[in-house]
């Protein structure tokens, strides 16, 4: 499943006057929300308004509860998420600097990457079970994927011009990779790395909400389960605050390792 | 060090069919050997039975049906409502002002994060399924339009101005055509989300049948067998939906110069 999302921005232009009435409509969704809650059109368990959502929020905040789930899920991010780009750069990496290589794996994988990778979690649950390594390891492959081929088309998108020079100057393979590949590929392997930590996010909270005794999904799951629809809320509210950190933190590595493509 | 050079498509053939030929003689030994392990590797022989079995009783054509409505559905609904909304958004300042925070806020939840809620709202059952699907299409195709609409250039929009077109003229025969790629870009990711979603909800919810609960079945019954044809079947009904849609997008857009 290919499709790299472009970089767009609906609404929410930086200044703080705009910022500013930006925050508007949150505020009149939860008026209505509130005044829908408090009216009695719907039965308690189903509306609950944004006030009774917001003391559950500190309450799972003042307790050490919420530290705990996002603690838990964070730390199954970013070890997956480690291992999946290590592995998807190498292997990416290998793919695109030798054709044998290439014509050997990249049917294989071409035919992996067909699977939704939500699809590979009842087989590793089969095989590895319900604990931490299996959490780590759909991270990983999550990760894996899209940073596996971001290092592949960044390679096989340096121009050939650039091997003849080093060719040229006799260059040995580990000044050729430190001085020229890294450099001519950082933007789109970058690309490819946020991607990979977001695709990795949702698939981590599908796979708790499956099966986990902590970590953000789990905690979502267990709302649902004892029709705390409080909990519920926070934990949507919770994972897309992650969600837009992790964009935010690695776009702004983005735009830090390509200032000089500005400069 | 230099390019490495293409290889003849014998060899590309051959050297491709490698790895795939080595994992499944190691799956077959892993089977054969016995023990604890040979109950979790099924061999090849009984993934071929499990197939066949699926086939025959038409389970695996009532899964794909289930799971394909499913994800049309959704993907129907959050596709047109995506369109709709990243037109209104495009055209209207007012629209982008107040929805626009909004949307950008609830894309931030992971897709399948909104099961649980909806699960509350509407059921474990179709209703929540669908929802999250259609909410899992409608993000791509929003962001996709918007932009497409939003980038139409300046100066075709002046030559609209000049014969007077309407605002339904100028929709139709400028922002339409000048947004179509991106509008398409959009609907394929759409597509591709929506398939994954209703993988992902039916693995999750294990109700009312579909690809996604066999495969939930089939885990806790400990069948790698049925669970190895239900992804083969996922993949390939994914890439053929993927196809379909590539060449949807090349017929409409077979105004645009090559490899735009």
């Amino acid at each position: 499943m290919t499709g790299t999302a472009i970089p767009l921005r609906v609404g929410w232009r930086g200044r703080p006057a705009t910022l500013l009435a930006s925050l508007v409509p949150f505020a009149l969704l939860l008026a209505a929300w509130q005044a829908m809650a408090l009216s009695g059109a719907f039965p308690a368990q189903v509306m609950v308004p944004p006030a009774t959502v917001a003391a559950t929020l500190l309450r799972l905040a003042s307790d050490g509860e919420l530290a705990r789930h996002v603690g838990d899920s964070l730390s199954r991010l970013l070890l997956g998420y480690a291992a999946g780009a290590l592995a998807g750069l190498a292997f990416g990496a290998t793919l695109a600097l030798s054709r044998w290589v290439e014509a050997a794996f990249a049917p294989l994988f071409h035919t992996l990457w067909q699977v939704p990778v939500i699809a590979f979690v009842p087989v590793l649950i089969l095989f590895l079970g319900i604990d931490e390594g299996f959490k780590i390891t759909v991270v990983a492959v999550a990760a894996f994927f899209p940073i596996a081929l971001a290092a592949f088309d960044a390679i096989r998108g340096v121009p050939a011009g650039f091997f003849e020079v080093a060719r040229v100057y006799r260059t040995r393979l580990p000044d050729l990779i430190r001085r020229i590949l890294i450099p001519a590929t950082v933007p789109a392997v970058l690309v490819g790395l946020r991607i990979g930590i977001i695709r990795a996010w949702v698939v981590l909270v599908a796979a708790e909400l499956l099966a986990a005794d902590s970590g953000i999904g789990q905690m979502m799951e267990m709302g649902r389960q004892m029709f705390q629809i409080d909990v519920v809320l926070a934990g949507v509210l919770v994972s897309g605050v992650i969600g837009f950190a992790l964009d935010r933190a690695a776009r702004a590595v983005e735009a830090r390792a390509t200032r000089w493509q500005r400069a | 060090m230099s390019v490495p050079r293409a290889l003849p498509w014998q060899a590309r053939l051959m050297l491709g069919l490698v790895p795939p030929a080595l994992l499944l003689a190691w799956w077959q030994s892993q089977a054969q050997a016995g023990g604890a392990r040979a109950a979790v590797f099924a061999s090849l022989a009984t993934i071929g039975v499990a197939a066949r079995e699926q086939i025959a009783s038409g389970a695996l054509l009532g899964d794909a049906t289930a799971t394909l409505t499913r994800a049309l559905t959704g993907f129907g609904i959050g596709g047109t409502l995506g369109f709709a909304a990243g037109v209104l958004l495009a055209l209207s300042r007012w629209a982008e002002r107040l929805l626009g925070p909004l949307l950008q806020a609830f894309r931030q939840v992971p897709m399948i994060g909104w099961l649980p809620l909806f699960a509350l709202w509407f059921g474990t059952g179709d209703g929540s399924q669908v929802t999250v699907i259609a909410v899992s299409a409608f993000f791509p195709a929003l962001l996709n339009t918007h932009a497409g609409i939003v980038q139409v250039e300046r100066r075709f929009l002046d030559v609209g101005r000049i014969y007077r077109l309407r605002a339904v003229q100028r929709f139709r025969l400028i922002l339409l055509p000048g947004a179509l790629p991106l509008v398409l870009t959009g609907l394929t990711q759409a597509l591709s989300f929506a398939w994954i979603a209703a993988i992902g909800t039916e693995i999750l919810l294990g109700s009312g049948g579909g690809l996604g609960v066999t495969l939930q079945t089939a885990q806790t019954e400990q069948r790698l067998d049925a669970m190895l044809v239900t992804i083969a079947v996922t993949a390939a009904l994914g890439f053929a939906l993927n196809q379909i849609i590539r060449h949807l997008r090349a017929r409409l857009l077979h105004w645009q110069p090559v490899g735009a």
